[in-house]
């Protein structure tokens, strides 16, 4: 505990400035006048003044000279409007004192009296995002930024593959802003689309090429055009639309559905699919000339439980990211990231990255603790312990169907939620129950 | 600007500022007070004087550009 003398003519800024120094935990006097800070000097001692620098009767500056002669100097913190004071103030007292420069912060008190910086600048150690984007210095990491940076130097088509929640789309927006190109990137999702609607959306339409086309749009081609095109889910596209993908990536031209003119498109397509290399071969999802003219460069993105090393700094990140929206002020413990790297985490990163929001959202918000839960629970865990018991012969799909509908009924239908619980997007758990025909139009 | 002005302009400066610090410091304590770090009332009376002080500090400016546009039409 310190006692602090306050110096200032300001007797609303005095009174709030003791309410918040008293709760740090000191004893606090305050002063006026140059003439009422003199007199508390000659009855009380103490460790800190924080003195304005404009008084009434002077200013506060002229009390150096007997602040210094006292047998215990007290440290002088200068409070001032201008910033450009301190220099000023500098040359005249020497380094010994310190600054605050009006409007005040609590952290701005709380950083003087304990002679240490803010504690926001000091706690937050850097973690980097490569390409601005991406976090994680593990060695699989590391060699998928040497694939972006080589990749980003080419014009070359590329197909990212990774388990749901990876990173796919993170990656493409990552290899865009490494190729430093003066064209948009635009993404799209194939999956979304019915096959009547994907046409115009990748190739554009001409007015009144079918019932609705009440004016002319470009397709997401011709407004890629110099720069990058992100496909994602490639894999869900309607099978019969992939002759025409083929044509544009072969001719490097487009037709407008509808129209006649042929439009030359340059631009790099990234695309992305969950599923590995060997299902889409075995099954019927891609046309292999398709699949060529994309993966011209394929990208496996590590799943997460590959690299777990990389879990504490994500864990940090999306911490800190929580707090900043929150204002909250949430720290790990140790042995709390121990627990986090400890899981498999089978929906990657966004399971991760939901689990810890989440657990912030439970937390008591005035506290520094995160109160994680006994069990991390997940669908996805269930789907791996139940899998011996499963009949051999069942279809992959079925079991996924038979999970997201379980799932479903577990959030009461909450469709966001139960994306949420199995690690996927919404767009994919849409894509998904549209497959199964449950969902009728989805605009 | 001559130098007479300037000084004039500090001074408006000055006294826009310290309503500008008392939003700073009422502000901290209402967030002191979400945090259930000081009484709840509290909040309230703070946010009144942020108010104020708002108010205060655009009366200042108001005076300013006032005090300078006659010296205009001087
Ligand atoms: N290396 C990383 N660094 C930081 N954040 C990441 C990283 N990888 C993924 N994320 C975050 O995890 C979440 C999921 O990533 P993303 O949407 O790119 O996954 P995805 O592979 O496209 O998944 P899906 O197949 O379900 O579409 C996002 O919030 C993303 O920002
Ligand atoms: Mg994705």
């Amino acid at each position: 505990m310190l006692t602090v003398l306050l110096v200032d003519d300001d007797a609303e800024f005095t009174e709030v400035a003791c309410t918040i120094i008293e709760f740090l935990g000191h004893e606090v006097l305050t002063a006026a006048t140059l003439e009422e800070a003199r007199d508390w000097l000659k009855k009380e001692t103490f460790d800190h003044v924080l003195l304005d620098f404009m008084l009434p009767d002077g200013s506060g500056a002229h009390l150096f000279d007997e602040l210094n002669a006292l047998p215990k100097r007290p440290r002088i913190t200068l409070i001032t409007g201008h910033p450009s004071v301190k220099g000023v103030i500098k040359g005249l007292c020497g380094p010994n004192i310190d600054y605050l420069v009006k409007p005040i912060q609590r952290e701005d008190i709380e950083a003087v009296l304990t002679g240490k910086p803010k504690v926001v600048e000091d706690t937050s150690e850097k973690i980097e995002k490569h390409f601005d984007l991406l976090i994680g210095e593990s060695a699989p990491m590391r060699e998928l930024y040497k694939l972006i940076e080589r990749v980003s130097r080419t014009s070359a088509n590329v197909m990212l593959l990774g388990e749901s929640g990876v990173g796919k789309e993170v990656v493409a927006a990552a290899i865009h802003r490494a190729s430093q190109s003066e064209g948009p990137y635009v993404v799209t999702n194939c999956g979304a689309f019915s096959k009547e609607l994907i046409g115009s959306e990748l190739f554009g339409h001409e007015k009144g090429a079918f019932t609705g086309a009440v004016g002319r749009k470009e397709g997401v081609f011709e407004q890629a055009e110099g720069g990058c095109l992100f496909l994602d889910e490639i894999t869900e596209m309607p099978i019969d639309m992939q002759p025409n993908l083929l044509r544009v990536l072969e001719n490097k031209v487009v037709i407008r559905v509808g129209g006649t003119k042929t439009i030359p498109v340059n631009c790099r397509v990234v695309s992305a699919t969950n599923r590995t290399m060997e299902e889409i071969a075995q099954s019927k999802v891609l046309r292999e000339d398709i699949y060529f003219r994309l993966a011209v460069f394929p990208i496996t993105i590590p799943t997460l439980r590959e690299r777990k090393e990389d879990i504490p700094l994500l864990a940090k990140t999306f911490i800190e990211e929580f707090n900043k929206d929150n204002g909250s002020k949430f720290s790990w413990q140790e042995s709390q990231l121990n627990t986090l790297q400890a899981y498999d985490w089978p929906g990657n990163v966004r399971e991760l990255r939901h689990f810890v929001h989440r657990a912030a959202i439970m937390s008591d918000p005035t506290k520094q603790v995160i109160e994680l839960p006994k069990t991390i629970e997940s669908p996805f865990a269930k789907k791996q312990s139940t899998a011996p018991a499963l009949q051999a012969g069942r279809t992959i799909e079925d079991v996924e169907k038979e999970l997201i509908y379980a799932t479903l009924e577990k959030v009461n239908g909450n469709k966001t939620m139960a994306a949420d619980m199995l690690g996927i997007s919404t767009k994919t758990l849409y894509n998904r129950l549209h497959a199964y025909g449950d969902l009728v139009k989805e605009d | 600007m001559t130098e007479d002005e300037f000084a004039r302009l500090s001074t408006y400066v000055h006294d826009a500022r310290k309503p500008l610090n008392r939003i700073s410091m009422q502000a901290e304590l209402v967030k002191m007070a979400l945090n259930g770090e000081v009484p709840a009332q509290k909040a309230m009376a703070a946010l009144d004087k942020i108010i104020t002080s708002a108010k205060d500090c655009s009366d200042s400016l108001s005076d300013m550009t006032s005090d300078f546009g006659d010296t205009l039409l001087d």
